[in-house]
């Protein structure tokens, strides 16, 4: 299938034009699920870390420190991405399913289209180019809503928390966030297409193929994830 | 003109079609008929290249379908107008955007030499006007048209209709029929009509063959279908009680 999706668009115009379409479908229309996701989340590490920090050889900034860490390095790029699966996952899956099952497939290959670069390439394209544009928008969100949890509750004061923040940062963790980003994307999106280009039957079955997309992907994303951390991080 | 030579295929060690061997013709409107799960739409999409056939030849004016590459494939595809059964329309692009998208593909036009284009084929399927609407705001028989209207578009040399009466009322699908016989003679086509609505066999069947059990059962026009004793024929033309009405009156002509 992948060797079909990556050949060369038989129009450029329109294959760019599907992909501006595509990162508003399902990039744009992603940022309200991601922010209200990021800044809760944000806001419950900061405020678990807070709670169990009970031994006074912990230094203050610990919360802030925390909140990055396990935002940069898991949360935001993984369970971002796990929410994606099901969000986009099952969007990409039921859309190219109806369009098989309503021989909208089969009217594009008559035409002499290349129906699996002309619907799945675009969709990659735009999963590649935004989801790390939503990851990065989420670790923003996620840090602020840490930030608004602790001044609501009084907990810590803005500089010790930024402190926190800045602490033991280490740019390599952007950079091993966003590739995972980039490979849960492309995973989102391609078992998505397989799973909606390859249905058969009616409607039922595009529910079901739907389901399946989301509960492969997600089992993809957390295998490719260990196996990403294994290279990236221990190695 | 089609020829199908020899051609073989089947589903999962189960053989659905058995030697079919058939010359469609040019500027006819050639019908392939048949009881449902007989092998008919099969051998279509065969034809069409959304099967791979398991043997023989599909010649599309002596040049062998089968043996084609995918992208040489695609030339040839370029040449065939389809209308499917449920119209097959882009269900998020307007009736405009649906029948300017094989333009848009596959030609260097301008976008006024498109729209020109697109209003002409509206107006030849009486659609004049109605650019805008989505397919989900058309009637069946209004998709139809524009399933009609998107396939001439690139001025086809072959029309496959798949059951294009599916659904419709019979004064729609005489209006359907009728376009597709004016549209086959107007543009010189290879016109290939997948049916089981013996209406359209008698309104536009200048070429019928039925499929019986994945085989080229019989062949004629609609003058001899309804005359011909064919057993398997016979039940299959005269399976409604106003046909077996028929019937009876041209045997009693007959005997006269």
């Amino acid at each position: 299938m992948l060797t079909v999706v990556f050949t060369k668009p038989d129009k450029w115009r329109l294959y760019f034009k599907r992909s501006i379409n595509e990162i508003d479908l399902i990039g744009i229309n992603s940022l309200p699920i991601v922010a209200l996701m990021s800044t809760f989340m944000g806001a419950v590490i900061a405020l678990q870390t807070a709670s169990s920090m009970e031994s006074p050889l912990l230094p203050d900034y610990t919360v802030g420190f925390i909140t990055q860490s396990s935002t940069i390095l898991e949360f935001s790029p993984t369970i971002i991405s796990l929410i994606l699966a099901g969000k986009v996952g099952s969007n990409v899956a039921s859309e190219i399913g109806t369009m098989r099952v309503t021989e909208q497939i089969d009217a594009l290959e008559i035409m002499g289209v290349n129906s699996l670069n002309f619907l799945v390439l675009p969709k990659i394209t735009a999963a590649l180019v935004f989801f790390p544009v939503l990851i990065i928008f989420s670790m923003a969100l996620s840090m602020f809503g840490g930030w608004m949890a602790l001044y609501l509750s009084d907990l810590t004061t803005t500089d010790i928390y930024i402190l926190g923040i800045r602490a033991f940062f280490n740019p390599f963790h952007i950079t091993y966030a966003l590739t995972k980003t980039v490979v849960f994307g492309f995973l989102i999106v391609s078992i998505s297409s397989f799973y909606g280009y390859y249905v058969k039957g009616g409607s039922l079955d595009v529910g079901r193929a739907s389901t399946q997309s989301v509960v492969s992907s997600s089992i993809a994303i957390l295998i490719s994830n260990f196996i990403l951390t294994q290279l990236m991080l221990l190695s | 003109m089609i020829e199908v030579r020899g051609l073989n295929k089947s589903f999962n060690q189960q053989q659905v079609l058995f030697d079919i061997n058939h010359r469609f013709e040019n500027g006819k409107v050639n019908l392939i008929i048949g009881q449902s799960g007989q092998g008919k739409s099969v051998l279509a999409k065969c034809m069409v290249g959304l099967y791979e056939a398991d043997s023989g030849q599909i010649l599309f004016d002596n040049r062998d379908f089968t043996q084609l590459e995918r992208a040489q494939r695609s030339e040839i595809r370029q040449e065939i107008g389809m209308l499917f059964q449920g119209a097959a329309l882009f269900d998020s692009l307007t009736v405009e955007q649906n029948i300017m998208f094989p333009l848009q593909m596959f030609t260097k036009m301008t976008k006024a030499e498109m729209q020109v284009r697109c209003d002409f084929c509206l107006e030849r399927v009486n659609l004049a006007g109605r650019n805008k609407l989505f397919p989900s705001e058309c009637s069946g028989g209004m998709q139809k048209r524009v399933g009609i209207a998107r396939a001439i578009a690139m001025n086809p040399k072959y029309l496959f209709c798949d059951e294009p009466n599916s659904g419709l009322d019979p004064k729609t699908s005489i209006v359907i029929d009728k376009l597709i016989k004016d549209i086959t003679l107007e543009y010189n086509m290879t016109t290939v009509v997948i049916t089981h609505d013996m209406n359209s066999v008698m309104e536009i069947g200048d070429n019928v063959i039925f499929i019986h059990q994945g085989q080229k059962w019989w062949e004629g026009d609609k003058n001899t279908i309804i005359t011909d004793d064919n057993p398997e024929v016979e039940a299959f033309v005269y399976a409604s009680s106003f046909m077996k009405e028929i019937r009876s009156q041209i045997q009693q002509k007959r005997s006269l």
